[in-house]
């Protein structure tokens, strides 16, 4: 107990900084589309024929990007697309999924579109399904759904927690990719949520209607609500199966330091994606969110780099299970 | 209990109702694109698309980038009414028409839009109806069509000697500017693929 590993003081307050970013990326995918619509009445040059309306938002849009730019019809062209696929000042970004899904739609290899996921494909191979936690648009709203079932149980109203097979999202990948293949067109897009997301902003903002999309996301929504929590990333998510696979080894992971550990369970209950960090069972599945260690009251959670799991540490040191074994006990008094 | 035999008949007779959609649902999936009709003549693909329709859907993630960068915002996407196509971008030129400014081309990340020299795009041609348009049918000048194309002369001009009498030429890549200008009601113009153009036929 004299001997203690005190992580890093600052990985307890990783999770505020992943809200903070899971919040930017969602403002971002909201702003595109208002900034999209505010250059197309730039480059019209007809302010006067907008409608009152038009004009309000050509005005908000403009005492917002004046400080940024004096030509927002070209260098508002800097951040442009969703998750999905976007670029930032010239320099391209692309989900794998979508690498995968093309290639399956067209039996084509394009070199340049594989390398714009060539970043995230590295960080998911160091980081596992850190775009899951960190980064993913639906996530932002599936964690605030996960609050709404919190609120909705102190109604009475239970929500479900059935627990299904984790692999059954690898099924859904293949057999999207298998459908993809055969219909020619990149059909894991249309159930991918972050993919969703982002395309029906834009539709909803700029084109003026939302599409299918929508509505299967809300069926997402309920699923999670009324079924199993965080149950669509857990068990349906291509994405999340993909990243799972490429995440498999990760580099970076949590892990229970047993000294400090009273087995109070509180990481197992804060944890979204159901794992286990009492028993040490992170898994493919831990996207890194962190929730655990911010959470853990005597600093027993931190990152390591290891491409394996600790195997099973037993009960931790502070707790009341271990101090029964009293074997343990004499030799933790030396 | 009655409740919980009824509910059980509910939803036996629901999953029976959904197996038995499954076979519509695939071969609806499955099936072949239809022809283009009459109504969807003036569904064009974006500048610089892949020439083969289903390579250009296979090709095209829906990413929607080339949506968001398109000055005019003439680029929509296909959603409940794609099928297969469902995401993929198109232009309406009744609606509102390209303006040729190339950035869709630039932001693709894929080949579904590849970088083309302006006068080697080909989204279609445009096709005049000689029996509608105004100048044609002798019911006044216009030349609005002429006047807006961004392409000049090599694509689309006046009758010689006819003043007004629009002709399209070889060099149209079917942008649709003159059909989002044209002023007559049943809009006369239009955009079709560069094979069934008839502007080969036309006296210049």
């Amino acid at each position: 107990m004299n001997t203690k590993i005190k992580p890093f003081f600052l990985w307890r307050h990783l999770n505020k900084l992943r809200w903070l970013t899971l919040t930017l990326v969602f403002l971002m995918l909201i702003s595109l589309p208002f900034i999209h619509v505010y250059q197309t009445y730039v480059a019209a040059h007809a302010y006067d024929l907008l409608a009152p309306s038009e004009k309000q938002l050509y005005d908000v849009m403009e005492t917002l990007t004046a400080p940024l730019t004096n030509d927002p019809q070209e260098k508002l062209d800097a951040i442009k697309g969703t998750t999905w696929s976007g670029t930032f000042w010239e320099f391209k970004l692309s989900d794998p999924l979508a690498i995968v899904g093309q290639m399956a739609a067209g039996f084509t290899v394009y070199t340049p579109f594989l390398l714009t996921a060539l970043i995230p494909v590295i960080f998911t191979v160091l980081f596992g399904r850190f775009f899951c936690g960190w980064i993913c648009p639906a996530t932002f709203l599936y964690e605030l759904n996960t609050n709404v079932a919190a609120l909705l149980q102190r109604f009475g109203i239970k929500y479900g927690n059935r627990r299904f097979d984790l692999r059954i999202k690898y099924l859904v990948l293949v057999v999207g990719l298998i459908l993809s293949a055969i219909t020619g067109s990149v059909l894991v897009a249309t159930i991918y949520p972050p993919a969703i997301i982002g395309r029906e902003l834009y539709y909803t903002i700029a084109l003026g209607g939302f599409g299918a999309g929508t509505v299967f996301f809300i069926g997402t929504l309920l699923f999670d609500l009324l079924v199993a929590r965080r149950g669509f990333c857990r068990y349906l998510c291509p994405g999340g199966a993909l990243y799972s696979l490429l995440g498999r080894f990760r580099l970076v992971r949590i892990r229970r330091i047993v000294e400090n550990c009273n087995d109070c369970a509180k990481c197992n209950a804060i944890c979204e994606f159901g794992l286990d960090p009492l028993r040490d069972h992170f898994g493919q599945e831990c996207n890194n969110c962190t929730a655990c260690i911010a959470i853990c009251p005597t600093n027993a959670m931190t990152f390591t780099l290891r491409p394996m799991d600790y195997p099973e540490q037993g009960a931790g040191h502070l707790g009341r299970q271990y101090r029964k074994i009293p074997a343990l006990m004499d030799k933790e008094v030396d | 209990m009655q409740r919980r035999s009824f509910l059980q008949n509910l939803i036996a007779k629901a999953t029976l109702l959904a197996g038995a959609a499954l076979p519509y649902g695939v071969a609806r999936v499955l099936a072949p694109t239809e022809a283009r009709s009459d109504e969807e003549r003036n569904y064009l693909r974006p500048p610089g698309a892949l020439k083969d329709e289903s390579a250009f859907v296979s090709a095209c993630i829906g990413c929607g980038l080339c949506g968001e960068v398109c000055p005019p915002r003439c680029i929509r996407f296909h959603d409940r009414d794609g099928g297969d196509k469902v995401n993929t971008p198109y232009i309406n030129p009744e609606e509102k028409a390209c303006i040729l400014c190339d950035k869709c081309m630039e932001v693709c990340p894929t080949e579904a839009l590849t970088k083309t020299p302006r006068f080697d795009i080909d989204m279609g041609i445009a096709q005049i109806d000689r029996t509608a348009c105004y100048p044609w049918v002798d019911r006044g000048i216009c030349g609005a069509c002429v006047s807006i194309c961004p392409l000049g002369e090599r694509a689309i001009g006046f009758k010689m000697w006819y003043q007004y009498q629009p002709i399209v030429k070889q060099a149209c890549v079917g942008c649709g500017l003159c059909v989002e200008v044209c002023p007559h009601p049943s809009l006369p113009i239009w955009i079709v693929e560069r094979s069934k153009g008839t502007v080969a036929g036309h006296t210049v």
